[in-house]
């Protein structure tokens, strides 16, 4: 959690502190001296990280600002598609978005970077119920009501419906009755509270609430663990600069050497970032081709 | 046993304490059911207006099957405390929502999560209104039914159902029932102490009363004291009433004491004067016989000395008779002041012998119509007993004097009392308690102021007693 103290902290150090990784900003303002009139660098936030915390956004938008020399904003929206919308029409210059809208467009976007969660640029889908529900397998779930992240998440919608149709299911007719949350968080709250029987959430969502708010994690329970994906990606719009790309790139890689960018990592319960090869979605392209096809069939 | 005590001194504090309990106990009751009343009132009026302004979001997550955005708006900020149980409800009569998602699940028909629940008519033309509507109290506490049609535009979508209950309340309404408990425990603590005392003010006057005239019929009325309470309520003028009535009682007692002893008396006078008559007139013969027997012989000296013991004797007989009979009357000269000075002149020799100090306060200027022998005799015998009785030191006064239609005659003389059962006898002859005196005094005095119409009268108190007596003037003598 972001105590307030943090937040003062953080704030004290960006104003007055002299240590090291003030210079780059400074020279980097000295060098550029049109910095200041420079667009905004638009940043598109999508549920795949919990995006609530106004406060520590605040914090990183202004880490970032820092480090860019320009205002960096972050953008907001409550589905993946909306944001997918404005980063393929150019509305955002980058945006933090899920594996599976990125394999869809995989021409048309850029790899900007790629979270490290425990160690390794990936994570997983987790099918979660009850923690008092009887259930423990996912075929338990049939004629049950379920909840879906988002259309366009691979760990909250596509693997599961994968999963589903490799045990000889139909995705759409398995469940008695399936609705979205819009959030893996949301998902998370709508098992906890009893609202479906069951949902599938990313585990990276799922254990950093573990880490932060162990009550709402512990009314469930992990019946289902998917294999390894790669992390939802940094994604850079079609029309981001090379140049651009390459700064900001450069700043998220290094963000785990700086002491207060360490600090907002570990707020998001990330290690870091990572260069990315878009080989590493492989797996949810072929899962999502192989829907496709299921779905054509 | 009787459960309503029988004394006003438990009875009146009794009823005040039980009036402000009883008043104390209704007004928090009252107030009480009325604040419940308020509270449910609130709650119907709260749910309606919150239904109404969640109605728009509920119908466009309706007709977008956006389950999680009817559950976040009805779940609320604060899924515990909740107010209500909100159910929305889509066209085919299945829940969509609820704020209480364990027990209404999503997609199950409302006849059976609700079997209870009248089923809502969902006419097209005409929606219902919306309103609350209090119902048979269910297991879970549900006591009243909001149900809101949610319409779009073609008629309705779905149904907007809330269930109250008393359990969001129960706990605020036990906080002012608490409240209003303690309050009216504080009040009774000071009520109920100030109410007692008043009540026992109130009930001591009765109390002095009635403990005074329980003591009536016992206690001789002219030694009864009682505090009487003093006031202008009914219960003073009852005291007053019963003490106008004990005055009257030790009045009627005195006068009924005077005339026993008045007659007593006189009974007695009319036997010692019967006596002396009968003993007289065969005393005359015979002192007349002896008489007549010395001058008609000569004696022997033997005999001679007999005939004398026996006219001794008799002559002394006569003495006492006649000292028995009082006779008032026959001596028609007026009484002058000269005869009072008289009286004074005859004590002067025995007051010499005594260190009694007298004050002699003559008040007659002329002769009055009264027997002059008989008031000298009246007043020399209470001149003297009055000397007699003061101690060395003493003194005595001596008032005479006319007082209306009377002569006053006042001998006070300081000294010991004279004690009460002496006093019922006092004019009597020979009384018991003096045997050492002559006895007769008073006696004579008694006769007197009898047999001249008037009255006689002692008062004896620690210091002084006091004989007075009131002779008429101007009027026939009685017997």
């Amino acid at each position: 959690m972001l105590t307030r103290r943090d937040l003062l902290r953080a704030i004290g150090l960006l104003g007055i502190s002299p240590s090291g990784w003030c210079e780059p900003i400074a020279t980097g303002a000295a060098q550029d001296p049109s910095a200041g009139e420079r667009p905004a660098l638009r940043f598109g936030l999508t549920p795949v990280i919990l995006d609530d915390r106004v406060a520590f956004l605040r914090l990183w938008a202004s880490w970032l600002e820092r480090q860019l020399g320009r205002p960096v904003v972050f953008i907001q929206r409550a589905r993946y598609r909306e944001i997918m919308d404005l980063l393929l029409r150019g509305g955002l210059d980058l945006a933090w978005i899920c594996g599976y809208p990125y394999v869809q467009h995989r021409r048309e976007l850029t790899l900007v970077a790629v979270p490290r969660f425990q160690g390794q640029p990936r994570y997983r889908s987790y099918v979660i119920v009850g923690a008092d529900a009887p259930f423990t397998a996912l075929r338990d779930l049939q004629g049950r009501l379920f909840a879906w992240s988002d259309p366009d998440s691979n760990s909250g919608y596509l693997y599961p419906r994968f999963a589903l149709l490799e045990q000889g299911q139909d995705p759409d007719r398995f469940f008695g009755r399936t609705f979205f949350t819009w959030g893996h968080r949301h998902t998370v709250e709508a098992v906890a509270e009893g609202l479906t029987d069951g949902a599938a959430v990313d585990s990276y969502v799922w254990e950093t609430l573990a880490r932060r708010v162990p009550e709402l994690t512990r009314r469930t329970r992990i019946i289902l663990r998917s294999p390894l994906f790669g992390f939802p990606p940094l994604a850079g719009a079609p029309g981001l600069a090379p140049t651009d790309l390459q700064a900001i790139r450069r700043i998220l890689l290094r963000q785990d050497q700086d002491p207060i960018g360490r600090q907002l990592l570990d707020e998001l319960n990330l290690d870091g970032f990572a260069p990315a090869e878009p080989a590493l979605f492989d797996d949810i392209a072929a899962m999502a081709e192989r829907l496709d096809t299921g779905r054509r069939t | 046993m009787s459960l309503t005590p029988a004394s006003y001194r438990h009875r009146l504090p009794l009823s005040l304490s039980v009036a402000a309990v009883v008043t104390a106990v209704s007004m928090a009751l009252a107030l009480g059911l009325q604040t419940l009343d308020n509270l449910r009132e609130d709650q119907g009026r709260n749910a309606l207006r919150l239904g109404h302004a969640m109605s728009e979001i509920l119908v466009q997550a309706l007709l977008h099957d956006d389950v999680w955005l009817a559950y976040s708006l009805l779940r609320g900020p604060e899924k515990d405390a909740a107010d209500a149980t909100w159910i929305l409800i889509d066209a085919g009569q299945r829940i969509f929502a609820s704020n209480r998602p364990e027990r209404f699940r999503l997609d199950q028909s409302l006849e059976a999560a609700l079997p209870w629940l009248p089923v809502a008519a969902f006419s097209p033309d005409a929606p219902a209104p919306a309103l609350v509507r209090s119902i048979e109290p269910q297991d879970d506490g549900t006591r009243r039914v909001l149900r809101l049609t949610l319409a779009s535009e073609g008629g309705p979508v779905g149904e907007l159902i809330a269930l109250l209950s008393d359990r969001p309340f129960l706990a605020r309404f036990r906080e002012i029932l608490v409240g209003g408990v303690l309050v009216t425990a504080a009040v009774l603590a000071v009520l109920l102490p100030a109410g007692w005392l008043w009540g026992r003010r109130m009930a001591s006057p009765l109390m002095q009363l009635a403990a005074c005239m329980a003591r009536v019929g016992t206690e001789d009325a002219r030694q009864l004291r009682c505090k009487i309470p003093e006031s202008d309520s009914e219960i003073g003028q009852l005291g007053r009433q019963f003490s106008a009535m004990l005055a009257a009682l030790a009045e009627k007692d005195a006068l009924e004491q005077q005339m026993l002893q008045a007659e007593r008396l006189a009974a007695v006078g009319r036997v010692a004067a019967g006596v002396a008559h009968e003993v007289n007139n065969p005393l005359g013969g015979m002192l007349m016989a002896i008489d007549t027997y010395r001058q008609g012989q000569v004696l022997d000296a033997r005999t001679a000395r007999l005939l004398d013991l026996i006219d001794r004797a008799l002559q002394q007989i006569r003495g006492s008779v006649s000292a028995l009979l009082v006779e008032a009357r026959g001596d028609s000269r007026s009484l002058a002041p000269t005869d009072l000075d008289d009286v004074r002149t005859l004590i002067q020799p025995k007051l010499a012998r005594s260190s009694v100090n007298v004050a002699w306060s003559i008040g007659l200027v002329s002769a009055v119509d009264l027997p002059a022998a008989p008031v000298r005799q009246l007043l020399l015998n209470l001149f003297l007993n009055a000397i007699e009785a003061a101690e060395p030191g003493g003194a005595v006064r001596v008032e005479v004097g006319t007082e209306g239609a009377h002569l006053a005659v006042r001998v006070e003389n300081s000294g010991r009392p004279i004690p009460a059962e002496q006093l019922a006898h006092l004019f009597e002859p020979y009384p018991e308690q003096r045997p050492h005196a002559q006895g007769l005094g008073l006696w004579i005095c008694y006769q007197i102021a009898s047999q001249l119409g008037g009255r006689i009268q002692v008062a004896s108190s620690a210091e002084r007693t006091c004989f007075q007596v009131a002779l008429p003037l101007g009027t026939e003598e009685v017997s």
